[in-house]
């Protein structure tokens, strides 16, 4: 298998697919939708060949490395490794089951399929991405699509909500484009190899601006508050497939960037940087979380929940050790499993009873029992129910953060998160599942056999991963060692 | 003998079933945890053997796995079958397959009883997990799948809004408890870098006082949630929203077991740091009277049961507290036996009265010979009357105190045992005493005789008092005279007064003046001593408060600072854009010709979209209030902005 380009596959593609739906007549409306599923399938099951035989040492595997604009030192790189690997095969399954999740979209579906999987394209490209500048034009590339699957196929508010979301990203975008050239300029630099550049040991001020820089770009994805103000309204706007994917790969953008690139090219920078993102980790979760409390909105509160739980990668990342670092990467995959699966439950409810009050939508139990099961399995799973995943990477990024030089406060604080987590969720349990049959949800048809299809594998992914913690963590425990010897020195 | 893994694994395993089955097919698959909580017990009862005749702390089953590697460290997992957990284990399968059996008559009626066996299997499996675990990290994953256990069993009835309220009040409160628990974790792993009972418990001696301080407390705290202790005790009254054989299973193996258990395991930490230990004994004492007291003013015979239990669960606590893991154990042991029995009975009488108010009960005795019997035989037990268990484990725990030289807390302990002896009096009047009913039926046999199995335990299990000691490594003794006698009196007082009150043939006493003179006493104990309203009015309103405050915050404050900085931003972009026409006009208008010009390819591609989006791009500027200022068209504005501040700071990093 050596000599397949396995990765360029992942990337082009969904590439050609989104080529081909130009060429789909338009008296074949199924057609799209058939085509995304056949490519997306394709990459996850390329995905799924690539975590089962990858190795976790010596460097990154399936490798394909060229010139690209050579005078300038640029190259065509990809490759995969214990950090990256499960993120790709995360965003090839959310790209699979968000087109599944969109079988009914019949207003552009030519349009629609192709940026689906244009989407894939850039989220597939960012984490395989080993060379700078090719990571920047994937991390752009995934700005353009997912701007117009919110901006075309939004809710009422969806022009602000996109156009909000384009400003932000963009914006942390061209800062980290200038951090990038930084490095490259600098003297020690002169590279865009991500990995010849770890701990090149560029000037302590140096690394301090071009680590604020950096910071930006990626804390605007994370996103680290008070940079989230995009998020509730671009995921209550965007169609449910979006959001999905939006929460579940797009986020994971602005972590990864911190563990592949800000961490271990610039581990001074995040010597001194590191309590303040703890502070803002710590500020996320709780705020988050109790933000979250107040939504009257299904979506907005899932949305929320999301600023909190990636609150605690964020902590895992200001600890540093390897324990904290296994703890971020695994809320990166537990949160994009579990948040998916909340943004897909919240979009099948809403498609049937189209409201997505909180206090108009109850007594799921009792009128879909098999709806109101998954979803309050996800609700759980994302309150750290032991023996799911959201627990894994809590309890990791509490567990590093305790290790770790931060003082104790942010573990303790961090920790009531935890509690308000639980309230907040449960909470919403209380009101949405349980409770009296409500006149919107009365009458209310089951999940589907597809939408069954669409979140039993989430859930059970999120079982395995909390029942089993070697099962994830010994693709990235490696990388988070290594690392974490960086950060210490 | 990797067959002890099968004791929690085969309810476990019935669950899973459950959890995917449809319910018509859980209808038929009942005998599937009924069956499996059988096994367990035989397996239990093999595993009994295996150990017997115990007398050590040593394991004669020991088992690990690598569960994930933490720093290229393998992350162990283990289990262990030590004297302990044998008996502890037969004590939880016992009480567990009696509920399971009890429940087939109880809940035949419901139809989605299915579900309810599932979780009462996944119950007993995730205590028998905690029992068998020798890992401070499983047992917590055990110890929190509990708290998801009784969230659904509490809740089982979600329609209705009670048991709704009470199941989110007990997964919450515990809950608070467990942030304790990860602070033990965690103190645990950053001081000898593993979680396992044998690693922590060799290593004390290295240990810095003040982890030891942490971890400590951290367990007490644990405990105090799910053995709800004073003042992590409000959602246990509360729980009795659920079905009563569920109760039955909270209260006695399951749920309030667990955090005596684990800090009976973990005491010889707990024990060094000795501020901890008096933490114990004073919340076990406060809370053995507060519960009794409680016990005494509840109508509900359901809250009665309730409040014992706290009260009881205090008891465990001081002898917790005193030092001596048996006695706590014990009493633990003898209390699953003699609560369960009653919570059984009280299911029937609840069934046979169609009410849970003891006020509008009496005169069931005669019609329900076996439910008396047996429920009579729990409340002595409970009471400590010789010679049922409840005396012999009680007196243990009052010569401990004893011993200890704690003879103020052994004196309370002896008011406590009064309260209790006044409240089963109470009770039993009530139930069974006044003018008899008729039209009463006896509960069905699938429900009398897991009863009548408990209640034969309870009346001989305490002689058993010494030889448990022993059997756990400890010092066994019978009870000595000087601690009996008044232990005994107080009971008989207790019962003595009960009777007077409410159990004297045909006279009825006019309770309301005594809760007239003591109005405000009788009115702050109606008012469960205001737990409840404090949480409730204080806590969690002004946390309400602070939700809505910074949601608020969060849409106009911080919102409203990016609205502005887009603003000002663009303002200024726009400013030095003019400012330095000349220098960057030709690279701008490029860009911004290429940029138009792909606009109008993709708009031929796609009109509509992509139309919205440029006048998107229009609507905002507009408000920006930059566009009146430029004619040469928004997405130019932007372009120019993004290049001139990466010009700029390009050139501010590279000088």
């Amino acid at each position: 298998m050596s000599m397949v380009p396995l990765l360029s596959l992942m990337v082009f593609l969904p590439l050609a697919g989104a080529i081909a739906m130009i060429a789909v007549p338009a008296d074949r409306p199924t057609w799209p939708r058939w085509i995304a599923a056949t490519v997306s399938a394709t990459v996850l099951a390329i995905a799924s060949y690539t975590v089962a035989t990858i190795q976790y040492t010596g460097g990154p595997q399936f490798v394909e490395r060229y010139p690209w604009i050579p005078i300038v030192n640029i190259e065509y790189y990809l490759g995969l490794d214990g950090l990256s690997v499960l993120l790709v095969a995360l965003s090839a399954l959310l790209s699979f089951l968000a087109v599944l999740a969109s079988w009914k979209v019949d207003k552009r579906p030519k349009f629609y399929f192709g940026m689906i999987l244009l989407l894939a394209v850039g989220t597939n490209g960012v984490f395989m991405a080993l060379d700078l500048i090719l990571f920047y034009v994937f991390w752009e590339l995934v700005l353009v699509p997912m701007y117009f699957l919110i901006a075309v196929w939004g809710g009422e508010r969806r022009a602000y909500a996109a156009v909000k979301f384009f400003l932000y990203t963009m914006l942390g975008a061209v800062l980290m484009l200038v951090g990038i050239l930084a490095i490259y300029l600098h003297p020690q630099g002169g590279t865009f190899d991500m990995l010849a550049l770890v701990d090149r040991g560029f000037p302590a001020d140096f690394q301090w601006w071009v680590f604020l820089a950096l910071f930006l770009g990626f804390a605007v994805k994370v996103p680290i508050w008070p940079l989230h103000t995009w998020l509730p309204d671009a995921h209550v706007e965007a169609p449910t497939a979006a959001s999905a994917l939006l929460a579940g790969i797009l986020l994971k953008m602005g972590t990864y960037g911190f563990l592949r690139i800000s961490l271990p090219v610039l581990p001074e920078a995040w010597a001194q940087w590191s309590w303040f993102i703890g502070v803002l980790a710590v500020i996320s979760i709780i705020y988050g979380a109790l933000v979250a409390f107040a939504q009257t909105d299904l979506k907005k509160l899932v949305a929320y929940s999301s600023v909190s739980h990636m609150g605690f990668a964020m902590l895992g990342i200001a600890a540093g050790t390897a324990v904290g670092l296994d703890g971020a990467q695994a809320v990166n995959i537990s949160h994009g499993l579990l948040s998916a699966m909340l943004f897909l439950g919240v979009g099948m409810t809403y498609e049937r009873t189209h409201t997505r009050k909180i206090a108009e939508v109850s007594g799921l139990a009792g009128q879909t029992p098999v709806l109101a099961g998954l979803f309050a399995f996800a609700a759980f799973a994302s309150l750290g129910l032991p023996g799911l995943s959201g627990f894994v990477g809590e309890f990791l990024s509490l567990l590093g953060s305790w290790q770790s030089s931060l003082a104790a406060t942010f573990t303790v604080l961090a920790a009531l998160g935890v509690l308000l987590g639980a309230a907040y969720m449960l909470w919403m349990v209380q009101r949405v599942v349980l409770g009296e049959v409500s006149p919107a949800v009365d009458g209310m048809s089951d999940a589907t056999p597809r939408e069954v299809m669409t979140l039993v594998p989430l859930a059970a992914l999120s079982l395995a991963m909390g029942v089993w913690w070697l099962w994830t963590l010994q693709h990235f425990d490696a990388y988070s060692e290594g690392l974490a010897r960086v950060l210490a020195r | 003998m990797n067959w002890v893994v099968a004791i929690p694994a085969l309810p476990a395993l019935s669950f899973a079933i459950f959890l995917v089955a449809s319910r018509r097919l859980r209808m038929k698959l009942l005998w599937l945890p009924i069956g499996a909580s059988f096994v367990s017990l035989g397996l239990s009862l093999m595993a009994f053997t295996r150990v017997w005749p115990g007398g050590s702390e040593e394991a004669v089953w020991h088992q690990s796995f690598v569960f994930g590697v933490l720093g290229g460290r393998p992350l162990e997992l283990s289990m262990a079958l030590d004297p302990v957990a044998a008996a502890i284990l037969l004590v939880v399968t016992i009480v567990g397959a009696c509920v399971q059996v009890y429940s087939l008559g109880y809940m035949h009626k419901d139809d989605r009883q299915g579900w309810y066996f599932g979780v009462l299997s996944l119950f007993t499996s995730a205590m028998l997990l905690l029992v068998l675990s020798s890992n401070l990290l499983l047992t917590f994953m055990a110890w929190e799948m509990m708290g998801l256990c009784s969230y659904l069993l509490i809740g089982f009835w979600f329609e209705n809004e009670a048991p709704r309220k009470a199941s989110q009040k007990a997964f919450l409160t515990t809950k608070v408890g467990d942030l304790g628990f990860l602070l033990a974790l965690f103190v645990a792993f950053n001081t000898i870098g593993a979680f396992g009972y044998e690693e922590i418990l060799e290593s004390l001696g290295n240990w810095p006082a003040a982890a030891l301080a942490a971890a400590g407390c951290g367990l007490v705290l644990a405990a105090m949630g799910k053995s709800a202790q004073i003042p992590l005790h409000v959602w246990l009254p509360d729980a009795m929203a659920g079905p009563t054989p569920a109760s039955a299973l909270i209260h006695a193996a399951t749920m309030v077991a667990a955090g005596i258990y684990v800090v009976a395991r973990m005491l010889p930490l707990i024990a060094l740091t000795p501020w901890v230990m008096h933490l114990v004994l004073y919340i076990g004492v406060a809370t053995a009277l507060m519960g009794g007291v409680l016990a005494c003013v509840q109508h509900d015979v359901k809250k009665v049961l309730a409040y014992s239990t706290i009260s009881q669960l205090g008891f465990m606590f001081m002898a917790l507290g005193a030092g001596s893991a048996e006695a706590a154990l014990f009493h633990l042991t003898t209390h699953a036996f003699f609560k369960s029995l009653l919570f059984l009975g009280a299911g029937v009488i609840i069934h046979a009265a169609h009410t849970q108010d003891m006020r509008l009960m009496g005169g069931l005795g005669r019609h329900m010979p076996i439910t008396a019997g047996t429920f009579t035989v729990g409340t002595l037990a409970l009471a400590g009357v010789f010679p049922f268990s409840g005396f012999f484990s009680k007196d243990e725990i009052i010569a401990v105190l004893i011993h200890e030289g704690d003879y103020v807390v052994a004196a309370l302990a002896l008011v406590a045992s009064a309260l209790t002896a006044f409240y089963v009096a109470r009770m039993l009047f009530r139930v069974f005493g006044g003018p008899e009913q008729t039209e009463l039926h006896e509960g069905h046999t699938t429900m009398l005789a897991p009863m009548a199995v408990l209640a034969a335990i309870t009346a001989v299990g305490g002689f058993a008092s010494p030889a448990f000691a022993e059997f756990l490594g400890g010092h066994g003794v019978w009870p000595e005279l000087r601690v009996a006698l008044p232990s005994l009196g107080v009971a008989a007082t207790g019962l003595t007064v009960g009777w007077w009150f409410y159990g004297r043939p045909g006279v009825v006493v006019n309770t309301r003046i005594y809760k007239e003179r003591f109005s405000r006493i009788y009115g702050s104990l109606e008012q469960k001593l205001f737990f409840d309203s404090f949480y409730q009015n204080i806590v969690i309103r002004q946390f309400f408060h602070l939700a809505d405050l910074l949601a608020v915050f969060d849409r106009k404050v911080l919102d409203g600072i990016v609205n502005l900085a887009v603003t000002v931003w663009v303002k200024s972009a726009a400013g030095a854009w003019r400012f330095d026409d000349v220098a960057i006009d030709g690279t701008v208008n490029g860009v911004a010709r290429a940029d138009v010009f792909a606009t109008k390819q993709l708009d031929s591609f796609d009109n509509g979209a992509v139309d919205g989006a440029v006048n998107l791009f229009g609507t905002s500027v507009l408000r920006a209030g930059a566009i009146r200022k430029i004619h040469t068209g928004n997405v130019q504005t932007y372009i120019t902005a993004f290049a001139v501040a990466a010009v700029v700071l390009v050139l501010v990093f590279v000088r």
